[in-house]
């Protein structure tokens, strides 16, 4: 079926342009794909906003309003943003491996439970700096196990790690209700269960200049360093060869099991820093409130950014945006407050559906592929 | 069954398809009369899968007609070619493998009582067998028969349906050479008693000869010749088959004296993925500068043993030694002692569909010097200048070296392979079936690249389906059966016939 | 309480646990075995789950009637399920990535329309008195059975004959096992597929109406916590016979109801614990059965969960 016995068989004309073309078409279908994706999502959003009476337009300009049109609904934006930043991250390392691992909910919640348990005996103590540095490697590290074990069951073990993290999520949201229902909740706190608060001089503080708290400077740096990680180191190319064909990686001698265990530790210890800043920076102590889908909404920014850390920063802006949007469109527009939840489920659709046209539009790829047996 | 049908003739006239912009099948034109035994050749690509799928109604044509029985006839899906009595042996079976034998049969039957009275279908299968010049198991599912069980099966299962015209597609390619001769005999007694037409795609010459009436030949989609067998010499088959292409002259086999032993292959034992035993005490040494071949009928071990050697698959027992020292098969290692790989279906087994030929092409050297700055930086500039060098070099086909390996045609993805393993120092090389699916000058090409690394002093495993590869390429022949190495032999000493024997397990 | 009284309170709680608690299990655990014999995953039951237990509550609070509420919730089971297998017949599309999908997305439905009925309280299931024989007031409580239940054991046996004696049952496996060879004879795969998913949703769909008209009785956005998932992980345990997929739901029904049953004897402590019971048993037996060669050689050929 092929012709390389014709004179021509050798690529040698045009390498460069047709590179560098073939560089930007894959690039825009990346970008066009998914911002075609989110506009068909408002679409229907509009339609069905429409259904019910309500206003499309009002929608649309109270997530502007909520999530980026004052100063105070930016921090807003920002302070949900960095958490999912990073629960994002725990999803897009390992897909770089080909592992759908959604677990970033529970990594969160066990990290910042560990954060605040290893707080408990600290807080008070004079000496804060040191009782942060304990907090944040007990989340990283607890964070890490728990997608690495992941990892591991679904290497040796074969356990489908789709299943495995969402199972592990339910877990960590008994395990850490089990204490802090328990054996360390604190009984000076007449609200819900909890563990003891920090002072709130101990608290992580703002960036400078902005109403934010240092975990969004440590997502974004997060993000850049795992971009750097897996795009431009050798560590990073192994896994994509891994994850694009096991059986090719094993015959090139590649640690395979070793590899997916590294990326599935880091994947959670990104999920566990995020729980380390709600609970340094935001409640203070661990309670349910831990729990408040900033993990879900993770798996949905990770796949619209098509799992590129770098894209994850704007897309969990975006979605930031509309969390902190929820409230003033609940207020005013008489929305229950799962409407977020709705339009994140119904864009995840849509998205997902909309994967079927990579590499079949003629515009990004000129010389479609022709069927042939 | 009542009202039964004798064979049927069938002609395909001006027949055309066109995918794309590429013309597939030229206004090709066959003609089958019914009762008589048929041969389709042609080289991989040539149009002969096409042209039956256009026949049964897998694609639609973009031109011509097919006539069964002299009738013109609408076929426009494959159960309305069952209807017309033509059916199809696949050359990958299309029985379930989890259902038995009499459920694959009567799950076949296009029409039939939604609840199934198991009791009258036993029978009924029972009574069918018995007036049929073969069995086959039918309690046992499918998974578990042999491979010429189910192509039985399978034949089976096409006059069960009572199709009087039956394509087989390589329908020998899964079968000892002697369970091929007994299928191809039993088929051919049913063709002379005209009970069935038969249509059998191949490019097996002996088989031809042996068995078949007429023949007609296709070509880079287009009609090449026809004639009977009685009255065509193999050698106009094959000028037919191949045309005037030019093909490169292979490599001389360089004798080589006394060369040491290189791989020391000493008791391995591994298990396939359901826990079954896959291969089971295999011994075996290569020296510098052999090509051992490994015959086989698929499914006897041989992919294990090659998983085992590149590290796809543990190994339970045994040990492996490159000149003299433990070898285990980590990157490392591989790197060390220079040991590189030609596996079959590179698509599944030695490449990234997603991503480019540059970064397949770099999956040896991405973690060394000039692609690795300290052993973890990675710099794109010269991983595609090497890919680019090598491109030209090897004649890859490739838009550019950006392009993803899977727009690649087969043989191209072969030939990236190819250059990414053997553009360096070979010590050791494990080739499996290198040349499944690809067309005659790629094949040719790639075997003489596996001549040329032995002429250097490479020792070459070759694993092939293909007995006549081996018997080409090969300085020893060592048959695997049932995870077992059954038999080694110098080629100069062995024949088809033996090693034939020992594939089908009945060695003297 | 002397520990013979004790340890008999706790078997009967455990009893009537498992039997309340497995109806769901069994139902969605039955619909994802039929999704996966047709070589497809659904992981979004979970959210089918939600919306059944939503719907089921509206519509038996709206009609008055549990039973049409019932038959609302797999009507919406059955178009999530349609919506699954019409997104996956799209080319390049993952399937278990859909199933996340559908998962958040059947969860936001429910709770986004099921804000009005957290409050209002709708006509609930009846149930039927097994237990009078016992004459063990604990023992006739735990064997107040719900017909859901009973049609749930009736509908595994049923596919499992099904499965075997019926030729749609023979096509369905084929076309799980095989795509090539359900082609092959001209069975239309993409369909099959479609019609399995919807009908496994309608399952799960009824499973969710089992949640909030009969046990615990109530529509509320923490209904369920993962039984939809867990049940997804019990069919690869049960290794895709329906049989099995009856005893496993089983076993899972008296592992949740492990908690209540050790409360009822004022076993408090470790109460949060016992809740989290039945997902480490699931991870075990993950454990245990994925990786086992039997699991491998029973699933169905085409099914990308064990790839």
């Amino acid at each position: 079926m092929t012709d390389i016995t014709s004179p021509q068989s050798a690529s040698t004309h045009g390498i460069f342009d047709s590179d560098w073309m073939i560089r930007v078409r894959r690039g825009s279908e990346a970008l066009a794909i998914p911002l075609a994706a989110l506009l068909v999502s408002a679409l229907l959003f509009s339609i069905f906003l429409l259904a019910l009476g309500k206003s499309p337009a009002q929608f649309f300009q109270l997530v502007w309003l909520g999530g980026f049109g004052t100063a105070f609904s930016w921090s807003n934006t920002l302070l949900r943003a960095a958490p999912v930043m990073l629960t994002a991250l725990a999803v897009a390392i390992p897909a770089r491996l080909g592992l759908t691992m959604i677990g970033g909910e529970g990594a969160l919640v066990l990290g910042g439970f560990t954060a605040a348990a290893i707080a408990i005996p600290l807080i008070g103590s004079g000496a804060p700096l040191f009782m942060h540095i304990l907090m944040f490697a007990g989340a990283l590290a607890v964070g890490a196990a728990w997608v690495g074990l992941a990892g591991a069951l679904r290497q040796f073990r074969g356990v489908n790690e789709t299943i495995s993290t969402l199972l592990l999520s339910y877990i960590a949201i008994a395990i850490m209700n089990f204490f802090v229902e328990g054996a360390l909740r604190d009984p000076a706190d007449p609200n819900k269960p909890s563990t003891k608060a920090l002072e709130s001089a101990e608290m992580i503080g703002k960036l400078p200049g902005i109403d934010v708290h240092w975990g969004l400077a440590f997502a974004v740096v997060a993000c850049v360093a795992v971009y750097i990680l897996m795009f431009r180191t050798t560590f990073g190319f192994a896994c994509k060869i891994a994850g694009g064909n096991a059986r090719a990686a094993l015959a090139q001698g590649l640690p395979v099991g070793r590899l997916v265990i590294v990326a599935t530790l880091i994947a959670g210890a990104c999920a566990g820093m995020a729980g380390y800043f709600e609970v340094a920076a935001v409640h203070g102590k661990a309670n349910a409130s831990l729990a408040t889908g900033y993990g879900f909404t993770g798996i949905l920014v990770a796949f619209l950014a098509r799992q590129h850390p770098l894209a994850i920063m704007p897309v969990a802006i975006l979605f930031g945006g509309i969390a902190a949007a929820g409230g003033i469109i609940q207020r005013r527009m008489g929305l229950p407050d799962a409407t977020v939840l709705l339009l994140q489920g119904m864009t995840f659709v849509v998205l997902l559906a909309s994967e079927t046209f990579y590499g079949r539009l003629a515009i990004f790829n000129p010389k479609a592929r022709t069927e042939r047996t | 069954m009542t009202g039964e049908r004798r064979a049927i003739g069938l002609e395909a006239v001006k027949m055309r398809k066109v995918f794309g912009g590429l013309v597939a099948l030229d206004d090709v034109s066959l003609k089958v009369p019914a009762g008589t035994f048929h041969a389709l050749l042609g080289e991989n690509g040539a149009g002969k899968s096409t042209l039956v799928k256009c026949i049964m109604g897998f694609y639609k044509p973009d031109g011509g007609q097919v006539l069964v029985d002299g009738r013109q006839s609408a076929i426009a899906n494959p159960r309305e070619a069952a209807e017309a009595g033509i059916g199809m042996v696949y050359q990958h079976f299309t029985l379930v493998p989890s259902l038995t034998g009499a459920e694959n049969l009567v799950v076949s039957r296009p029409r039939g009582r939604q609840i199934i009275d198991w009791k009258a279908e036993h029978a009924a299968l029972e009574e069918f067998l018995a007036r049929m010049p073969f069995r086959a198991p039918l309690d046992k599912p499918v998974h578990m028969l042999s491979a010429g069980e189910k192509q039985k099966l399978e034949i089976l299962k096409q006059l069960f349906l009572d199709q009087r015209f039956i394509i087989l597609d390589e329908p020998t390619s899964v079968l000892t050479p002697d369970e091929a001769d007994e299928v191809l005999g039993l088929l051919r007694g049913m063709t002379k008693r005209g009970d069935v037409t038969v249509l059998m795609i191949t490019h097996k010459f002996r088989e031809v000869q042996a068995f078949a009436d007429d023949l007609t030949v296709l070509r880079k989609g287009g009609y090449a010749g026809a004639g009977k067998v009685a009255e065509t010499p193999v050698d106009a088959m094959a000028k037919m088959m191949i045309g005037d292409t030019q093909i490169r002259e292979r490599a001389a086999r360089v004798a080589q004296k006394d060369a040491p032993v290189t791989l020391d292959i000493a008791g391995v034992c591994a298990d396939a993925d359901d826990g079954r035993v896959a291969i089971d005490g295999i011994n075996l040494k290569i020296h510098a500068g052999e090509i051992v071949g490994i015959a086989g009928v698929s499914g006897n071990g041989q992919s294990a043993l090659v998983e085992v050697l590149s590290g796809q698959r543990p190994m339970r027992e045994g040990q492996l030694t490159i000149k003299g020292s433990d070898f285990i098969p980590s990157r490392q290692s591989m790197a060390k002692y220079k040991v590189f790989g030609l596996p079959e279906e590179p698509l599944k087994n030695a490449a990234v569909p997603n991503m480019t030929v540059a970064e397949n092409i770099a999956f040896r050297t991405f973690d060394q010097p000039p692609i690795a700055t300290l052993g973890w930086w990675l710099s794109a500039g010269p991983m595609r200048k090497r890919a680019q060098e090598l491109i030209a070099r090897y004649r890859v086909k490739t838009p550019s070296a950006d392009a993803p390996i899977a727009a690649l045609s087969g043989g191209n993805v072969q030939r990236a392979v190819l250059a990414r393993e053997l553009s360096g120092e070979v010590d050791v090389l494990i080739v499996a079936n290198p040349c499944f699916g690809l067309d005659f000058a790629s094949v040719e090409e790639i075997r003489a690249q596996i001549m040329d690394q032995r002429n250097r002093g490479a020792a070459v495993l070759l694993v092939s389906e293909d007995l006549d590869e081996i018997l080409s390429l090969s300085d020893r022949v060592a048959v695997m059966s049932e995870g077992k190495i059954a038999y080694v032999e110098e080629i100069a000493k062995t024949d088809r016939a033996t090693i034939g024997h020992h594939m089908a397990g009945h060695g003297h | 309480m002397d520990a013979g009284l004790a340890l008999s309170t706790v078997i009967a709680a455990m009893l009537g646990g498992a039997i309340r608690v497995t109806t769901p299990f069994l139902f969605v655990a039955l619909g994802e075995m039929l999704t996966e014999r047709s070589g497809r995953i659904n992981l979004g039951l979970e959210g089918t789950l939600v919306l059944g237990a939503m719907t089921a509550y509206a519509f038996s609070y709206g009609t008055g009637s549990p039973w049409i509420g019932v038959l609302a919730a797999g009507c919406f089971g059955f178009l999530m399920g349609t919506l699954h297998a019409t997104i996956c017949r799209l080319p390049g599309v993952n399937d278990i990535a859909v199933g996340i999908a559908l998962m958040l997305f059947g969860t936001g439905v429910a709770f986004f329309f099921g804000k009005p009925y957290i409050q209002p309280t709708a006509p609930r299931l009846p149930s039927i008195s097994l237990g009078a024989w016992t004459g063990d007031p604990r023992f006739e409580q735990a064997l107040q059975i719900n017909p859901l239940f009973l049609i749930g054991i009736a509908l595994a046996i049923f596919l499992a004959w099904a499965l075997k004696n019926t030729r749609m049952g023979l096509v369905l496996r084929v076309t799980g096992d095989s795509e090539a060879a359900a082609r092959a004879l001209g069975h239309p795969v993409m369909l099959i597929r479609l019609l399995a998913t919807a009908v496994g949703g309608f399952f799960a769909g009824v499973g969710g109406a089992f949640l909030s008209l009969y046990y615990p009785g109530s529509w509320n956005e923490g209904l369920s916590s993962g039984q939809g998932l867990m049940a997804v992980a019990l069919v690869i345990f049960a290794r895709w016979d329906p049989i099995r997929c009856l005893y496993a739901a089983l076993l899972f029904g008296a592992a949740g109801a492990l908690g209540p049953a050790l409360q009822s004897i004022g076993v408090t402590q470790g109460y949060y614990f016992f809740n989290a019971a039945p997902y480490i048993l699931t991870l075990f037996l993950m454990i245990g059965s994925a990786g086992s060669k039997k699991a491998l050689r029973d699933a169905p050929g085409e099914l990308s969960l064990t790839r």
